[in-house]
Order: C-alpha cells, then structure tokens, then sequence
C-alpha cells in the first residue's frame, strides 16, 4: 500500500480519534452509574440512603447486608436493656434501631433455589444441546433447517403465553412451585440457543479430524466422544455461561410459577421490604451479590457475546 | 426448476408475505381505525402462514 | 492407539451404531423435550381458547364458545389501546437504541486508545437481569431521594419533587422506556460495530481514490454495508420488547391508571389475577403469532448476515 492510504479514512485521524473517545468514555461513565449506586447504596444505613440531597460521601456500613439476611422485629428499650450483650455486629445494629433479631431471612434459601435451577438447567441444556448440535452438524437429517428454526422459534415465545399452558400441566402433573420443573423449564427455553451456538463451534471443528479417527477404528459414539468434544470444549463453556445467564435473570416465569418452595432470587428481592417500605438499602445488597458473577461472567465472556446474541450467526 | 410460473418463485412470494406481516403489525399498532386492528390478527396469521409454506419454493 | 498400529482394521467396517441412528439418537431428546414443553402447550392452548376455562374453577362445566373469544379481543377498545401502548414503547425504545448504538459502535470504530476496555463497561448493563436491575431503577426514580430525579434537577433546576417519573401520567411511559434504551443500547451497539467491521478497507480505499467525501462514505459505504446487521438487531429487539414483561411488571405495574400497560401486562392481568383463562389464551395465541411472524424474518435476516 502507498503512503496515502495511512491518511486514509480507513484509518483515522487522531482528532477525530479523540472526539470518538470522548463520546464514548462519557457515555460508558453515564450508564455505568446506576450500577455503582447500587453498589453505593447496599454499604449505606437506611436514614442515609434516603438522605436529601442523595448522599455520595457517607460512612460505609454493612447494616444493609444485616437486613439482607436476618428478619427483625421491634422491641421496647426496656426488653433490649436485659437482653445479655450483642453476640455480633449484625446483633448490635439492629439494636440501636430498636430491633431484635428474629431469625434468618428467606434471601439465603431463594438464593439457593437460584444456583440449583440455574446449573440444573444450564447442565441439562448444553447436555442435549451439544448431542443435537452435533447431529444437525455433521448429519444429513430431513428438514434440518425447519427443525432448527423451529428450535430457535420457542425461544421467542412470549413467556406469558407459555405461562398459562404450563401453568396448567404442571398443575396436573404435581410440578407446580418445584425446583424441578422450572429446570424442565428453563431447560426447554435454553436448549434452543444452545443448539444454535454450539452448531456454529462443531461446524467449525474440521471434519477430517472424526474420518481420521473412525479410519483408526473408532465408533462415531468414540470419535464424538474423544475427538469432537475436546475440541468443542471453549464452545460448550461459552454456551454453558450464556444458558446461565439466562436461567439467572429469568423472571417472568419465576414469578407465576413459583411462590414459595421454589422461588428464585429475581421475584423475590422486589419484595424486601423494611419498615414503612422497601428498605433499599437491603434490596440493593441483594442485588449486589446477585449480579456479581454475571459481572464477572460478562467480562470472561466479552469475546463471545456478539456470538451469544445473534445464536451464533455473526462470528466477528 | 421449469414449469414453475415465475410470480410464484420464492423471492417474490416471500417478499409479499413479509410485506403482509408488516402490514399485519401496522394494523395491530396504529391507533386510527378500530376496525383495521380487529382484521390485523387474521393479516398476521395469512403472512405468517403463507411465509413457512412459500419457504419451501424453489428459488 | 493400538488401531493405528494395526492396518487390517482398516479394512474392517466399523462396528456400532449406524449414522442415521446415532443422528436420531442425538437430536431425539431435545425434539421430545420442545414437545413436551413448548408444542403439546401450545396446543392446548389453542384448545382452550375456544372455550371459557377458567384455571381457578377446575371443577365447573367448560364451555366450547367457539371463537367468540378471539372477537371480543380483536373489538375491545382496551386491549387495542394496550397495543398502542405496546406500540409507542416499541417505537421509541427501537428508535433511541438503534440512533444511540449505531453512533456508539461508528466511534468505537474509530479505535481510539483503551476503545475495547470501554466497550466492556458499555456492554455489562445488557447481561444484567431485567427484572432485578429494572427493580433497583425505582429507587433511582423516586422523585425525593432518587439519583436521577436529583440529576435531572440538577441539570435543568426543575424542583425534584416534579419529577415524578413513575406516578406522572406522561413521564411514566418515559421511566420505562430510559431503562429499556438504558439496558439495550449495548446490544444494538454490539451488532452494529460487527457490521461497521464486517465492511472491507478496499472499499474505503477505491471510495478516497474516486475522492469520495466522507459524507458520502458514510451514506453510500457505511450505512448500507451495515444494513442487514441493523436489521437483525431491530428485528430481534422488536420481538423482545413487544413481549416485554418483567422490566414494566417491576417498574410500574401497568400503572398509573393504565397508561404503561403493554399486552404481556393486560395479558397477566387476565391470566393470572382474573383469571379467564381461555379468554387470555385466545389472546396469548394472537400475541405469539405476531412474534412468531416477526421471528420468520428474523430467521431469514440472520442467515443473510451469516452468509458474509
């Protein structure tokens, strides 16, 4: 290339390469706020998080976290005076407020209701979805491509609309408000993309690799096994992180299909509630450690989530 | 494929049931004629039926 | 790897399953599962939605209404204007996001110093869940306490208490649609910048030799090289905010009054508080045949991008 081509749009000019940068950084500080707030606000004392003018400089606390995880109920000074000495931090905070502490909250269990579906489906999807995956991809199966659009199509069914239909079987088949059945659920929901992303890694795994090996003597069920997933492994993680993501964040079904035993984390932080309304402090903390590991699976995954949103149609 | 009439090639039959599909949604959202809104479900169903059966034309 | 060492087994055919029934064997299961889960209930479904079921009275006698349910929804002025309101959110949260992250993702093409660190702090409110993060916006709302109604004061000097987003008849739909454009923008950004990168130097290089302006670069290169990836994200965010649920369930309800109400809420509402279930699985037929008839499109435009 000649020395003109340098100047050349294709590259640009550093001007025009600081303003760019400019816009950007402003708008990723902009939008990044809230979630620093979020942060900001689970460290405050409830009289500071509803401060006026909103508080930036406060003393931290972890009183928010206490709420998070305890239930309290209001004492008289008198009650409190003879109790013996508080046996913790959490004991002493909720004290000064008048407060004794009852008993653990349902943030823990919900939590757990969380992990376990999240994982349990996340498991069963990329299971069935590598095995589909790999069947579309290296057989010819009759009307492939309507069965994969087919598979694509129920990830796009409004959740409501799924809702009612299976709100009534899983009422006749005894699922309602299980653990269970939201994995068969979310299971069902995040098959689809999983076939969808992990087609595109196998396509990519050359063929010749499997001829070789089923020359050497190795079944298909062998050379699937030995040769094809090995190679697939940073796909099905990938894949893994997305179905997980999703069954994390799921809400819509979660809040009609689950009201106690079973219910996860995202319809159950809305309704921490303290004294006279929601105590936000509180909620903000749940919602701290809920969206951590999303956090740090959205960096480990920053160079396959354009992957992950388009079902594996745009590579790079 | 010969003996196929040309109008009935996928590229254009396609394209007219996506153009119904829009117009189903049209119907469905514009706030003007309460009449328009009730015949959008059937306009949906019609573009979205004759999209998959026109997906199996020859090109 | 003794086989290798052995060259009669090459000769020999492989024992095991055969092709065809290894390809059912693995596809199989996710077929029955779709079918037990998505299919089997859609069609009942459709089989409720001729008759006056109701979930919350299993033992009274139901009733084949033919499609009488269907008519009553397609003539109800309320349900149309949930369609209206469905509509200005799918409008305006498109238009917003698309101008916003197509511009977002032409700087980031300029490549500046640090652009893919950036890009990752843009890109990390889109992972988030909805419902949990949509829930966290009411607090920022609150017109007294909230961050961003004090903001808004701040920049504008409009009393804070004024700038009640969530309970004002006209800021409300507004309040929704901040956090959707605030939620999503990556995703469209992320689709445009892979168009914008998809799109080859020569082309850029033949337009500075015809001494092109970079005006029209912009409109003759650019724009329509990007198209098809603009496309697959309207399309995609379409389906998605016309099914939108749990960021307005949190934020507002459906509220005040009944001016955010959008089809996933009326549809709740009749669902799973009314509790007319074959009226409402009439309606959730109609609904999903919309998105179904978007999500063909949707289809052809992501194997239009792939084939680049």
């Amino acid at each position: 290339m000649s020395l003109t081509t340098a100047h050349s749009v294709v590259v640009p000019s550093q001007t025009s390469k600081r303003i760019a940068g400019t816009i950007v950084i402003l708008y990723a500080l902009i939008s990044i706020v809230p979630l620093l707030w979020i942060f900001a606000t689970s460290v405050k004392t409830p009289p500071d998080s509803i401060a006026y003018p909103p508080k930036i400089m406060f003393q931290p606390s972890v009183e928010g976290y206490c709420n998070l995880f305890t239930t309290r109920t209001r004492q008289t000074p008198e009650y409190i005076e003879s109790l013996p000495p508080a046996a913790n931090f959490c004991d002493e905070v909720a004290r000064k407020r008048n407060m004794v502490i009852a008993g653990p909250s349902n943030f823990v269990p919900r939590f757990v209701n969380s992990l376990v579906i999240a994982f349990g489906s996340t498991f069963c999807a990329v299971f069935l979805g590598t095995l589909a995956a790999y069947g579309f991809s290296r057989f010819k199966v009759p009307l492939a491509d309507d069965l994969l659009f087919f598979i694509l199509s129920t990830r796009m069914m409004p959740p409501i609309a799924v809702a009612i239909p299976i709100y009534l079987m899983y009422r006749e088949l005894g699922l309602s408000d299980s653990a269970l059945g939201m994995i068969l659920l979310y299971t069902a929901v995040n098959v689809s993309l999983a076939v969808w992303l992990l087609k595109g890694f196998i396509d990519e795994i050359p063929r010749e690799y499997e001829e070789a090996a089923m020359i050497d003597g190795y079944t298909r069920l062998q050379a699937f096994w030995k040769v094809v997933l090995p190679q697939a492994t940073t796909g099905i993680a990938a894949t893994a992180i997305f179905c997980l993501i999703f069954a994390w964040n799921e809400y819509a079904f979660a809040a009609l299909l689950t009201s106690g035993q079973a219910q996860t984390a995202p319809p159950f932080i809305p309704q921490i509630i303290g004294e006279g309304g929601q105590d936000w402090p509180a909620v903000a903390a749940g919602t701290t450690i809920f969206l951590v590991p999303i956090l740090v699976f959205t960096i480990l995954l920053r160079k396959q989530l354009l992957r992950g949103i388009t079902f594996g149609a745009v590579r790079k | 494929m010969t003996g196929w009439p040309k109008i009935l090639r996928r590229g254009p039959m396609e394209a007219l049931a996506v153009i119904l599909i829009g117009l189903g949604f049209f119907m469905l959202f514009q706030p003007f004629v309460l009449q328009l809104y009730s015949m959008s479900f059937i306009t949906l169903l019609v573009g979205t039926l004759m999209f998959i059966i026109v997906s199996k034309f020859p090109e | 790897m003794a086989a290798r060492a052995t060259p009669a087994r090459l000769a020999k055919p492989v024992t095991g399953l055969s092709d065809r029934m290894v390809a059912w064997l693995f596809i199989g299961p996710t077929m029955l599962l779709l079918l037990a889960l998505n299919i089997f209930p859609l069609f009942w479904a459709i089989a409720l939605s001729f008759t006056n079921y109701r979930a919350n009275r299993p033992n009274e006698p139901v009733d084949n209404v033919g499609i009488r349910n269907y008519e009553r929804i397609l003539t109800d002025p309320d349900i149309w204007i949930s369609m209206q309101t469905t509509a200005n959110f799918v409008f305006w949260t498109i238009a917003l996001q698309t101008l916003i992250g197509f511009s977002l993702a032409y700087f980031i093409d300029r490549k500046f110093r640090g652009h893919a660190f950036w890009t990752t702090i843009i890109l990390v409110p889109m992972m988030l869940s909805p419902a949990v993060v949509g829930n966290f916006w009411r607090f920022l709302y609150e017109p007294q306490i909230g961050l961003f109604a004090y903001a808004v004061s701040f920049v504008s000097g409009i009393p804070p208490t004024e700038i009640a987003m969530l309970s004002n008849v006209t800021l409300a739909p507004w309040s929704i649609i901040i956090v959707d454009t605030w939620m999503w923008t990556p995703y469209v950004m992320l689709i445009c910048l892979a168009g914008l990168r998809s799109i080859p130097d020569y082309i850029y290089e033949a337009a500075e030799v015809d001494r092109a302006s970079p005006w029209r670069q912009f409109w003759s290169i650019t724009l329509p090289m990007a198209l098809p990836f603009i496309m697959l994200a309207v399309l995609f965010r379409g389906i998605e905010n016309f099914k939108m649920f749990d960021m307005v369930n949190l934020l507002t309800g459906g509220g005040p009054g009944s001016t955010t109400e959008v089809a996933s809420i009326t549809l709740k509402r009749e669902a799973f508080e009314k509790w007319r279930t074959g009226y409402s699985s009439a309606f959730a037929i109609i609904l999903f045949v919309a998105v179904f008839g978007l999500a063909n499109i949707y289809v052809k435009a992501l194997n239009r991008v792939k084939q680049r």
